[in-house]
């Protein structure tokens, strides 16, 4: 039986700070504290504002029901985290003190079992497991929001649902699953699996780190209460100046994306800190192993990406209370700064996932393939100019705008360049393939799959960077297929693989074998049919993001649909195998692959502070092969 | 077994490189590097035409030159990159035990050195090519701007309205003479849209306070369909329209009998 | 190298439980499609226009259809006129949503209207287009536009073009009433009429800015169906 589970954090002492108030918190005392916040800020501005109402006609009005909305969810994320004790230790430092050392081992969850995944638990360990379920839980509510979508957009004249609930499906669909894949690696294996790799004891800031899992939580509900407060009409890129125009479910949106900056920048900066100053012994710059590199990359491309969306949205939510007109043309505003603020993260952004995806599949490789890792400089330098170009080609998705249209010509160079170091990526990849003999296991075939998206997504952006085809293509279904082709046939591939290769390490057992393989087909033939029908609908010139289409596009929408529901398969099966094999799968030997990093050579459970006695490192870990 | 090959290297880089093609699995990679190069030609010199709607000028014309030929032109790569993939997947090792090491590359100086110039020049390809067309469009713009017909878009939700200053209409539908240069200064009366005649192959977001302007040559008679591809909010799926490019007789007895006059 | 530990679990269990937990999460993902599918989609009644004799447009015999509808500022003055609909919000409305019209017809429609009004934001919809002769009848006087500073609403039908259909495109600008006149309950009555194709599905909204407040006034009622917009299915047979 699972005996391995629970027996050696139970064997040591569990830690009982005395009449510590850190004991009785956790994430229930948080809900509770957070709903009573939400409340009086309710109740306190609502009345304070009683004065305005919505009704006169003065254009300036403040509007109440945004600046009572948006300030009750701030005050539940504010007070959750009050609730759940993230603020004890800030609050002991202002009045001179820390935390004793009890306290701190408490909060670190050891020997607490399952309860420590429901409290401000440090250990890096318990996060990535609490990352990796609010993952899944925000691909499982977006992919059900993507199976209504296709429903609707079956046939033509569907009417599944009215174009209220349509637009809010396609907006709510594309921002929680952005959210999603942006910590679907990084918040998982970043934070699991990332510390031992590097030899470490834990992440540089613990408790940031418990932070940062924990406001991420708070945005959740704030994201689904926009279902309840009327959706929102705006697509995920909350253009403006329509997102002034939005209804109650703006607000949802708004706070959602200032409170998951926040979560970000903590993560970034505390994993980037992590990888800087706490590898071991050994570990220089050039024996770090591939994933740690792409995920700091990825992390700290995205510290100065998302303030700009931050600020964006603190925008937005000033114009939709205080008519500050950032956004309005008619009061010398522009919806071209929104564009460009959105933009200048959004591009950036892809890379934050695509990054760790492409990352986690060349540690997959060298050891499937057993040989080394094909040029690791190549690999690096791809990361590298990806993540520098990236911050240079924003206003590719404004070519059409009629912004500056003199800067098409600049923006069109610097995006075709990135061509260049995602070329260095599929080189690492084929090279490292070449004269090999793949183990044919789950995380490979994640890698096969990769390749073949990430080729179609990446060939297509290169039609959608030229100026004059984009002039077409431009706000089609063709754009919907080729970011679905990057970050879901990418992304999302890799972080699949990634999940199946770390699975072992993070729950003990395997991940069921012949499950992972009909999934596996499933969802990617029915990904290929899927958004190889909706290049299909875009070429036809069929526009994104509209609930209803003329006859002349039902073949490629009736091949779309048929693919997502086969995609919708798959993911459950994938699901069931995660959670049966959890429990259930077969128990998992400490390096089930043979794998040279050094998270293969802790045990399982992982040990509170992951080494007894930090490695030293004398080489990369791809010293596979024979020969040279 | 390749191992043992390059054992015994030939002497003369001519030798070499013949031994190299008859190992078998650069015989197997290079078949597959033939048959993924022919789909990803068919694909795009087959299916693109098929799928794009009627190419109704110029615009529309080098946005489908540059989907087929990029598709061709990467074919090669996109065939080299498959070949490998799916020689090594063809090649896997089944069992619940690794497979014994492979050949310890850890690099090779010209291959990255091939690969990184030959996607610069890729590169180059798709930026040379693209700002020629730019260019292309905008010369044709400036030699056209005399004997252009002007349009007035205004984008309001849910719908779209076309003013002929010259003209002296308003309409709701969008028709024009064929071969005539055609200027239109597109705006929105609230949120942010994008005028998108289809078959014309242009596009451009009406903005509220200003004016943003794109110029085409309709080149064939036929219908167009006018879409809004900015999403604009409630209907933004019925923010469409209809039009015609017409002989230049059929569109004066149009604007007449909209009341205009012919300029 | 270590090899795995048999599970203890026998495969015929664990396909059971796979196949269980597919049926599972198919049923969790409909069910949620088809409540959403409920609570939103087609819940609105459907209105059929009733054909009356036939008419003769342009020296064609074609079936005449008549269908009323009203717009009232809000559901007090609703239930004054004896209309009870009960609203989330306090909003104009549009009495019915969705027409159903005779292919082939003349229809001709009858409006109600309630509301007080002010400026459009694109003057074209003060014109009367679409209808026989570009013209309505407003309380009996033909009109075939209005100032575009005097409209309380309009009623827009168009659809997607591209499609098989025919293309179908109506614009009725609604005259406001006077603060003084909407006091006492009064109404204008307009009347139109056109003539339909085949059979096809549009959509009709409101051009008529009424979204309180928020940008361009096409937020709120705007902005969220069933108000201010509905659909229309023209029908064979
Ligand atoms: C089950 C798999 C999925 C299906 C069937 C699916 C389907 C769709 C559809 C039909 C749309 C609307 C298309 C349009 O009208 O523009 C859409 C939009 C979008 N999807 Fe997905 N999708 C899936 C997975 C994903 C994943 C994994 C991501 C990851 C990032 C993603 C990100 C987005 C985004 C950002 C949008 C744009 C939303 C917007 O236009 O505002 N989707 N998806
Ligand atoms: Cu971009
Ligand atoms: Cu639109
Ligand atoms: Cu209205």
């Amino acid at each position: 039986m699972s005996t391995l589970d629970m027996t050696s954090t139970h064997s040591r002492p569990v830690p009982h700070p005395k009449r510590s108030l850190i004991t009785r918190l956790h994430m229930g005392t948080g809900v509770v504290v957070g709903i009573i916040f939400a409340a009086l800020a309710y109740y306190a501005l609502k009345s304070s504002l009683l004065t305005y109402t919505d009704k006169v006609a003065d254009p300036l009005t403040p509007h109440t029901d945004n600046i009572v909305l948006l300030g009750s969810m701030f005050a539940w994320s504010i007070g959750f985290l009050v609730g759940i004790g993230a603020f004890i230790g800030p609050w002991r430092w202002m009045i001179g003190k820390d935390l004793t050392d009890e306290e701190i081992l408490y909060m670190a969850g050891d020997g607490q079992g399952i309860k420590r995944y429901f409290k401000y638990c440090t250990d890096h360990k318990v996060v990535g497991i609490q990352y990796l379920v609010g993952v899944m839980t925000l691909l499982g509510v977006g992919g059900t929001m993507a199976m209504m979508i296709r429903t609707n957009l079956a046939r033509p004249g569907g009417h599944f649902v009215t174009a209220t609930v349509y637009n809010s499906l396609v907006g709510l669909h594309g921002i929680t699953m952005i959210i999603a894949m942006i910590i679907v690696a990084t918040g998982p294996f970043g934070n699991y699996i990332m510390p031992i790799m590097i030899g470490a004891y834990d992440m540089a800031f613990p408790r940031l780190n418990a932070l940062s899992w924990w406001v991420l939580f708070t945005a959740i509900p704030v994201l689904c209460s926009a279902w309840f407060l009327g959706g929102i009409p705006t697509g995920w890129t909350a253009y403006a100046p329509l997102s002034v125009q939005a209804g109650p479910g703006m607000n949802a949106f708004v706070a959602t994306i200032i409170i998951f900056a926040v979560s970000t920048a903590v993560a970034g900066m505390n994993i980037t800190t992590t990888v800087v100053a706490m590898r071991t012994k050994g570990m220089k710059w050039n024996r770090v192993p591939i994933f740690v590199i792409g995920s700091t990359i990825s992390v700290a491309l995205a510290i100065p990406a998302f303030p700009t969306f931050m600020l964006a949205m603190v925008q937005t939510g000033l114009d939709r209370t205080f008519n500050t007109g950032f956004f309005d043309a008619n009061m010398g505003g522009s919806g071209w700064l929104y564009a460009n603020l959105f933009w200048i993260m959004g591009h950036p952004e892809v890379y934050v996932i695509l990054i760790p995806g492409v990352a986690a599949l060349m540690e997959i490789v060298p050891v499937f393939v057993r040989k080394p890792l094909f040029s690791y400089n190549a690999a690096i330098m791809g990361f590298a100019g990806i993540a520098g170009l990236s911050v240079l080609v924003w206003a590719h998705h404004m070519y059409i705008a009629g912004w500056a249209p003199s800067l098409n010509g600049p923006f069109m160079v610097t995006t075709e360049m990135i061509s260049i170091p995602t070329g260095l990526l599929f080189l690492v990849l084929i090279g490292t393939l070449w004269r090999g003999k793949p183990w044919m296991k789950l995380p490979m075939l994640s890698v096969f799959a990769f390749i073949w998206d990430f080729l179609i997504g990446g060939i297509t952006g290169i039609y959608l960077s030229d100026v004059p085809a984009d002039g077409y293509l431009h706000g089609s279904m063709y754009v919907t297929a080729h970011f679905h082709f990057t970050l879901m046939g990418a992304a999302l591939t890799g972080a699949i693989g990634g999940l199946a290769y770390w699975y072992p390490k993070m729950t003990g057992r395997m991940l069921n074998e012949r499950a992972g393989y009909i999934s596996f087909w499933f969802v990617q033939i029915g990904f290929n049919v899927l958004f190889l029908g909706m290049f299909m609908a875009g070429a036809e010139g069929q526009p994104r993001r509209v609930m209803d289409y003329a006859a002349v596009f039902a073949h490629s929408n009736m091949i779309s649909t048929i693919g997502a529901y086969g995609v919708g398969i798959g993911m459950i099966i994938l699901l069931w195998a995660v959670i049966h094999s959890w429990t259930k799968g077969t128990i998992a030997p400490m390096n089930p692959w043979g794998a040279k990093t050094l998270e293969w050579t802790v045990p399982y459970p992982v040990p509170l502070t992951n080494f007894d006695e930090l490695p030293v490192i004398t080489s990369d870990p791809y010293g596979y092969g024979k020969g040279k | 077994m390749a191992d043992h090959i390059e054992q015994q290297l030939a002497p003369t880089p001519g030798e070499r490189t013949a031994i190299f093609f008859k190992r078998t699995d650069v015989v197997r990679t290079s078949l597959l590097f033939i048959f993924w190069t022919a789909v990803f030609v068919v694909l795009g010199v087959v299916f693109y035409p098929k799928w794009m709607p009627l190419v109704m000028s110029t615009e529309l014309k080098s946005a489908e030159a540059i989907m087929v030929w990029f598709t061709v032109i990467s074919a090669p790569i996109a065939g080299l990159v498959l070949a490998i993939t799916s020689n090594a997947f063809l090649n896997m090792h089944r069992g619940d035990t690794p497979p014994p090491d492979g050949p310890a590359v850890r690099t090779n100086g010209p291959v990255v050195a091939v690969w990184t110039i030959t996607s610069l020049l890729f590169a180059l390809v798709a930026i040379i090519w693209g700002l020629t067309e730019m260019n292309g469009q905008a010369v044709a713009a400036a030699r056209d701007a005399k004997s252009a017909i002007t349009v007035e878009v205004t984008g309001s939700q849910w719908l779209w309205t076309f003013n002929y200053p010259a003209q002296g209409i308003e309409t709701h539908e969008l028709n024009l003479p064929v071969g005539v240069p055609v200027v239109f200064d597109v705006k929105s009366a609230d949120v942010n849209h994008s005028f998108w005649p289809v078959q014309l192959g242009v596009k451009v977001d009406a903005n509220a306070q200003v004016t943003t302007v794109i110029h085409t040559t309709p080149t064939k008679i036929g219908a167009i369909d006018v879409k809004c591809a900015e999403l604009c909010g409630l209907y933004h799926a019925y923010m469409e329209t209809n039009g015609a490019v017409m002989s230049k007789d059929d569109f004066n007895a149009w604007v007449t009998a909209q009341g205009g006059h012919n300029a | 190298m270590e090899t795995p530990t048999q599970s203890e679990v026998s495969g015929g269990k664990r396909l059971v439980s796979a196949i269980a937990f597919l049926v599972l999460g198919v049923a969790v993902v409909s069910t949620v499609g088809f409540t959403l599918h409920s609570v939103s989609a087609d819940s609105q009644k459907k209105s059929y226009a009733t054909v009356n004799g036939t008419a003769d447009v342009n020296g064609a015999t074609l079936k005449h259809a008549f269908v009323s509808e009203s717009v009232f500022p809000d559901d007090a003055t609703a239930r004054a006129n004896h209309v009870n609909r009960t609203n989330t919000h306090p909003w104009p409305f549009y009495t019915e949503e969705h027409l159903v019209l005779p292919a082939h017809s003349l229809v001709t429609m009858t409006l109600k209207v309630y509301d007080g009004g002010e400026k459009l934001n694109t003057n074209y919809f003060a014109k009367v287009l679409g209808t026989v002769d570009n013209t309505m009848l407003v309380d009996g006087q033909q009109v075939s536009s209005l100032a575009p500073d005097a409209v309380q609403h309009t009623f827009t039908i168009h659809g997607l073009p591209t499609s098989t259909q025919d293309s179908l495109f109506v614009n009725i600008p609604l005259p406001k009433m006077s603060d003084a006149e909407m006091e006492k309950n009064g109404f204008h009555t307009v009347v139109f009429s056109f003539v339909t194709g085949g059979a096809g599905e549009y959509v009709w909204n409101c051009e008529y800015p009424c979204g309180d407040g928020t940008y361009a006034k096409f937020g709120a009622v705007m902005g969220q169906n069933g108000y201010m917009s509905g659909k229309v299915s023209v029908v064979n047979g």
